[in-house]
């Protein structure tokens, strides 16, 4: 099929991806990922220590009780499933492992700080700029200045990181 | 009404869309605006302004007649804070949300370690969480404003409809707008700066819009923006 072979003008897909997104938004609400993962993060640590553990965690037991049944999820596990498929079929799926110990270090830091980012906040970048700000919610607008202005702070250690 | 199931289903096929078309796309949040701020180069920020474009005229008229999904969010310092730590996180990690899942999906290991430690500092960070005491406490979350607790309450489109009796779509426009604006000062910058790198009369008469689609030269020699290639991560 052509539509694998070359690649696609993110401009188009990101107005196919909104137009989407406004059916998801009248179904059922629009599209955000940091609320899947906080789920899917305590399904991972339930099934890690047990139900009878994780409940005695106030967090786990009065703000988001794990479960299956909550669509979020499976908006993340259909964007890794739709990409697998994508790259399959492109012929672009071939794993690829960073190499040094230096891009493992920024890894495992840079994911460590947007578990917190998204828990301390409830929301995450997807949620903030393709949900609360078209929404026009407030909370968008402060998210959005915190977010490029992390950014903005991420941006110059990374620079100054791979300069040195 | 849609049962738990049927939006679950709707759920996974719109994000196997999403995975679909950002792969074939490689559009990334992290570059959108990692890529503006470093390289001045615009290919995911224009899109990313596209798309809220779009959104903001399609969620605020659905809005405007009684329909749509709004979040019902307590608007707070934390998604400040908390934002502020995921940017420099994303610019660190390579990745966002989004793209650490379809690098994941494309057999990326970094992105898939990513999503690991994103589980973690999630999971440690909700061991400090608290009903009675911020960050940010429960009894503080009430929709209401609680300055105490760094909280404003619920503010958004639908909020202001109901205090103003002006319909949402009027305040979408007006957003609409402000996006449109940023939106062409990109394309103002974009041309400027291919105009100062073609300065001869040859490269002067290459057509606006094909000048527009030339990628400006990255400001920093070791470093390069995302474009058609695979980035590390």
């Amino acid at each position: 099929m052509d539509f694998f072979k070359k690649s696609l003008d993110p401009i188009v897909a990101l107005a196919i991806i909104a137009v989407l997104d406004i059916f998801l938004f009248q179904i059922v609400g629009a599209w955000t990922v940091g609320g899947g993962e906080t789920m899917i993060a305590g399904l991972f640590v339930r099934a890690l220590i047990g139900a009878k553990a994780l409940n005695r965690i106030p967090f786990w037991h009065l703000v988001f009780k794990p479960t299956w049944a909550y669509w979020k999820i499976y908006i993340s596990l259909g964007m890794g499933f739709g990409a697998l498929v994508s790259a399959i079929l492109s012929k672009e799926f071939y794993w690829r492992v960073p190499k040094h110990l230096s891009e493992w270090i920024m890894i495992t830091i840079g994911g460590l700080l947007m578990g917190v980012g998204i828990r301390l906040s409830f929301v995450c970048n997807v949620s903030t700029f393709l949900g609360l700000t078209p929404e026009m919610n407030l909370g968008g607008y402060l998210a959005v200045s915190g977010l490029v202005i992390g950014a903005w702070v991420g941006s110059w250690v990374y620079k100054r990181v791979l300069e040195a | 009404m849609i049962t738990v199931v049927g939006q679950c289903v709707a759920a996974f096929v719109f994000g196997t869309s999403v995975g679909v078309l950002v792969q074939r796309s490689r559009w990334c949040n992290t570059a959108a605006l990692r890529d503006a701020m470093l390289f001045k180069s615009y290919r995911n920020t224009k899109a990313l302004l596209v798309a809220m474009m779009i959104l903001t005229l399609g969620f605020t008229a659905l809005i405007s007649v009684g329909n749509g999904n709004p979040m019902r969010f307590d608007v707070g310092i934390n998604q400040f804070i908390g934002l502020f730590l995921f940017g420099i996180g994303m610019v660190f990690a390579g990745a966002c949300t989004v793209s650490s899942w379809v690098k994941t999906g494309e057999g990326n290991i970094g992105a898939l370690w990513a999503l690991l430690f994103l589980i973690v500092g999630l999971f440690l960070s909700s061991l400090v969480w608290s009903f009675s005491y911020w960050p940010p406490a429960g009894q503080t979350m009430t929709g209401h404003p609680n300055l105490a607790g760094l909280q404003f309450g619920w503010a958004d489109a639908l909020t202001l409809q109901r205090a103003t009796g002006v319909p949402a779509l009027f305040f979408g426009i007006i957003q609409f707008l402000g996006l449109l604006f940023i939106y062409r000062r990109i394309l103002h910058r974009e041309r400027a700066t291919a105009e100062g790198m073609n300065p001869t009369p040859a490269a002067a008469s290459v057509p606006a819009a094909d000048r527009l689609t030339a990628p400006p030269a990255p400001s920093v020699a070791r470093l390069e923006p995302q474009t058609n290639t695979r980035s590390p991560l």
